[in-house]
């Protein structure tokens, strides 16, 4: 297995080369630069020329391209046009944001899908059954700005439980408990509102694994045998239903990372996804493709860990 | 799926988007009454609250934005106006200005312009600390240029302007150590001497910088590293009312009183400002969680129109729209405007002046943007008092006039498909450019592309769609033949002079027009004749009277800008010509107060 392991590790290299130039070329065709938003009656037509020239923009994209690559295979993935910092560290701050989010989101929804899937798949046709499957429903058409907004609306500022904007109070000193509690504090609403929206998936998966599951010769063998349902349900009928869910699991950690434009927008959280968005729009191309660049290595890692989670969790995959 | 989900998101955006826009019209309709009234009467630009003051406080102050700050807390170094805003609590500004944005001498520095020999005294006032309590040196003035000018800045203030200090060229290129033209005389005074010298430098033009930068915290700091150091992003210093203490990258920055503010002690323990986002911005005024809002969007007024715990200032703001006609080419090997009016589909001046007067910019700015915009009459705001000429009839709708217009000019219906012909007889399509935005800006295209249908003109977007801000402006820059027209808008900052947008060799010059009398009127503009302020103002008006009769740049809409204020506030102004002075901010509560 671990043979496997850095055989696609290797891999990873000769596809994040190709995803590396087509992002370039991409990025390269769309209109405008990042001096394009410059322009306004103060601002001097031949200083944002002088500007484009020195940031090597006029070069033809090949040799921008082999520049880039080779800074960036030492790590360096230059500065940001927009923000005027490293690139690094400008994702880095909003990844550690986007992060904690996210992980939090992800243990909410599956503390919320998993006994919602299970019970509905258990007592399957009964009025519970029929009350999961409307929220699942619900929640899966209802738009992330929608409830984000009514919840925000509610909660934040009617019954004022939950802070309305940022990730952290400003009054305290960073490192601090204070500062650590505001810092939880102020994703538990948008985290809510996340995993809610992201049940669906799960909860149909796993009802119609466990419906499915019930059925088997092996669950009848065993009901035969005179085992109690309820030991059924938690030895056999659970663990087998698990499966398709843990084979999303290697993408869910490694998706921790992606964001969620309307989230952030609507809660005024500093993340990923309007990092992602806005650097787009402002052409901010050393953004832009760090964080192609990074998201397409997290999603090769996402299947390789789906993989490895499979064959430990499923003793009959191997990985060879 | 990915991809499903969000265009749904995106058509269920729209929906409710246009939902919120239809319910806007009905309000405004039931109100005729308010149709009568101009937008000045609408607004204060000053309120002051009855109420004890209560001893210090902390203004709460929110920006409306649905992106993080970008953090840039230098005035030659920031490129996003956001940051300025944030900076404006923390000013390092050394000069006021009046009610035309020229400089006076009531601020930290006066100066002094010297025509004959082309030199500026800048003399700076005794005493005056920074918020560290380090005195201001007249080094603090010199470091600007030398920043601005330095090979390794970045920034885009290295212009050509800026080159008009003598010897700045020569510093930029690596030549000279200093710039020559900077000359320190003693420890208050500075003299700069300049290529050339026009009443632009009294709007901060010519290349004079009008902020000094802290010499005892960055001067040593190579310049390349300027825009990364902690003295930028986390530790500035100011000469402002406030100073920065805690900055949260992105969210929010919080102020506390500058003990050495020159003009002395502030009321206010502080200020704390936020980035709060437009969908919650209406709430939260509501709620009462902000004193003061920045940046608020005047279309979202009818959200506020009801809460009784704020008031609401309006101001013109420096902006205008246009609607642009292309009449020649910008030669960019030559650098020059190449106007050429026979051979252009726009060339014919009444076709132009017809497109004018069919546009029902009127109803538009009612319906739309609840006369918050208001049809401009010239190409300068009105902000600019002494310039704006009011008396300017500009363009109205019209559509009889227009009509009129066409027939005389021979653009007339030939082949009967109730559509004109060009005076040729040949087809006539005229292909607009016009900026994507909200849903709200379809309609409107709409709109306007169905007035010119009723005079009998064929207009048809460009590419058949609304064109996004990067692409519009590049194929607007490059003459695309595929444009005819196009409807753009300038935020003329404090500077009104035409130079730069109409001149014969500016690039920004986007219709390509340029003539003669239009060249000697913007060069008199910024002539040393000029200083005389009613010839200026004059001159001004013969800039603004050429273009209304040669009808290239129609101007479209004047801009108000909206500050809702909490009745917390004890006094607020917005006043351009006697803004109030921050330190002088009261509050009458201890918290700011809820909507009932």
């Amino acid at each position: 297995m671990w043979k496997t392991i850095v055989r696609r590790f290797l891999l990873m290299i000769p596809q994040l080369f190709v995803l590396s130039i087509l992002i370039f070329i991409l990025a390269k065709f769309m209109p405008g630069d990042p001096f394009t938003g410059l322009i306004t009656p103060e601002t001097d037509p031949s200083r944002i020329e002088e500007l484009t020239e020195k940031a090597g923009l006029n070069d033809p994209w090949h040799i921008q391209y082999v520049r880039w690559i080779a800074r960036a295979v030492q790590g360096d993935f230059g500065m940001s046009y927009t923000f005027k910092r490293d690139v690094a560290s400008l994702i880095g701050e909003r990844a550690l944001n986007t992060f904690w989010l996210s992980f939090l989101s992800v243990i909410l929804l599956y503390a919320i899908a998993i006994p919602l899937g299970i019970l509905a798949g258990r007592y399957h046709n009964s009025r519970l059954d029929k009350t999961v499957i409307f929220y699942s429903f619900f929640t899966y058409a209802i738009p992330t700005f929608v409830l984000s907004l009514v919840f925000l609306y509610i909660f934040g500022y009617k019954l004022e439980w939950f802070p309305t904007s940022g990730s952290v109070d400003i009054k305290y000193e960073p490192g601090t408990l204070g500062y650590i509690w505001s810092k939880g504090y102020h994703i538990i609403l948008p985290a809510i509102t996340y995993a809610i929206l992201g049940t669906t998936g799960v909860i149909q998966y796993l009802r119609s694994e466990i419906i499915d599951t019930k059925a088997m010769d092996f669950v009848r063998t065993a009901r035969s045998k005179g085992i109690p349902t309820r030991k059924v349900y938690s030895k056999h009928i659970i663990r087998n239903s698990l499966l398709p869910i843990a084979a999303f699991l290697g993408f869910t950690i490694t998706g921790l990372l992606g964001g969620s434009i309307f989230i952030e927008t609507i809660f005024g959280y500093p993340g990923m996804g309007q990092l992602f968005v806005s650097s787009i729009s402002s052409r901010d191309y050393s953004v832009i493709t760090a964080l192609v660049m990074l998201y397409g290595f997290l999603t090769l890692l996402g299947s390789l860990l789906s993989d490895i989670i499979m064959s430990i969790v499923d003793p009959r995959i191997r990985i060879e | 799926m990915r991809i499903r989900r969000w265009s749904l998101l995106v058509l269920l955006i729209s929906i409710l988007l246009v939902l919120a826009a239809c319910r806007g019209d009905d309000k405004i309709k039931s109100k005729e009454a308010a149709k009568e009234q101009t937008t000045e009467d609408l607004f204060d630009v000053s309120v002051s609250n009855k109420g004890e003051p209560i001893k210090g406080g902390t203004l709460q102050v929110a920006i409306v934005k649905d992106e993080p700050f970008k953090g840039v807390f230098s005035w030659e170094l920031y490129e996003d106006g956001y940051d300025a805003n944030i900076m404006s609590w923390a000013s390092n500004s050394i000069f006021e200005v009046d009610g035309d944005f020229l400089i006076t001498d009531e601020g930290i520095a006066s100066m002094d312009v010297d025509q004959k020999n082309k030199k500026v005294t800048i003399k700076i006032r005794d005493g005056v600390k920074w918020s560290d309590g380090e005195p201001l040196k007249i080094e603090d003035v010199i470091l600007p240029y030398l920043i601005i000018g330095h090979p390794s800045y970045t920034g885009v203030r290295h212009d050509s302007s800026f080159q008009n200090i003598v010897g700045a060229e020569e510093y930029h290129s690596g030549k000279a150590k200093t710039i020559s033209g900077i000359k320190k005389i003693d420890d208050e005074t500075l003299e700069i001497s300049f290529k050339q010298l026009s009443p632009a430098i009294y709007s901060g033009g010519d290349g004079l910088w009008t902020y000094a930068a802290p010499s005892h915290q960055i001067a040593d700091i190579p310049i390349d590293q300027l825009i990364e150091s902690d003295e930028v992003r986390k530790n500035p210093v100011t000469l402002g009312p406030f100073k920065f203490k805690k900055i949260v990258p992105g969210e929010s920055v919080q102020f506390v009183k500058n003990e050495y503010y020159w003009k002395g002690k502030p009321k206010l323990d502080g200020v704390v400002i936020k980035i709060v986002p437009s969908s919650s911005i209406s709430v939260a005024i509501g709620s009462g969680n902000y004193d003061l809002v920045m940046g608020f969007n005047a279309t979202k007024m009818p959200e506020i129109e009801n809460y009784n715990n704020i008031n609401v200032l309006g101001r013109p703001e420096l902006y205008y729209s246009y609607l642009g006609f292309k009449v020649g080419k910008y030669n960019y090997e030559a650098k020059k405007v190449e106007t050429n009016m026979n051979g252009s589909k726009m060339g014919n001046k009444k076709l132009r002046q017809a497109m004018g007067y069919a546009l029902d910019i009127e109803q538009v700015s009612e319906v739309f943007y609840h006369n918050l915009r208001t049809r401009a009459n010239s190409l300068i705001p009105p902000a600019f008092a002494s310039f704006y000429d009011k008396s300017l009839k500009g363009y109205y709708y019209d559509p009889e006039k227009a009509k009129s217009l066409l027939d005389d000019a021979g653009y007339v219906d030939v082949n009967g498909d109730g559509l004109r012909e060009d005076p040729n007889g040949k087809k006539l399509e005229i292909k607009l450019a016009a900026l994507s935005g909200d849903s709200a800006q379809e309609e409107i295209i709409a709109y306007y592309i169905q007035n010119w249908k009723d005079i009998g003109l064929n207009v048809t977007l460009t590419s058949d769609r609304l064109i996004e801000f990067n692409s519009f402006y590049d194929r607007v820059r490059a003459d695309d033949p595929e444009i005819d027209i196009f409807m753009g808008a300038w935020g003329t900052g404090t500077n009104p002079s035409p130079a730069g947008l109409f001149g014969a060799t500016d690039q920004y010059n986007f219709t390509r027009y340029t003539s003669k009398s239009l060249e000697t009127t913007i060069k008199n503009i910024d002539s040393a004749k000029s200083f005389d302020k009613k010839y200026r103002a004059q001159q001004f008006r013969a800039f603004q009277q050429h273009l209304e009769d040669v009808a290239t740049m129609i101007p479209m809409q004047f801009r108000y800008e909206i500050y809702p204020v909490n009745k917390r506030v004890k006094n607020y102004s917005i006043d351009y010509s006697n803004p109030t002075e921050l330190h002088e901010i009261e509050l009458v509560a201890e918290e700011p107060i809820a909507s009932k």
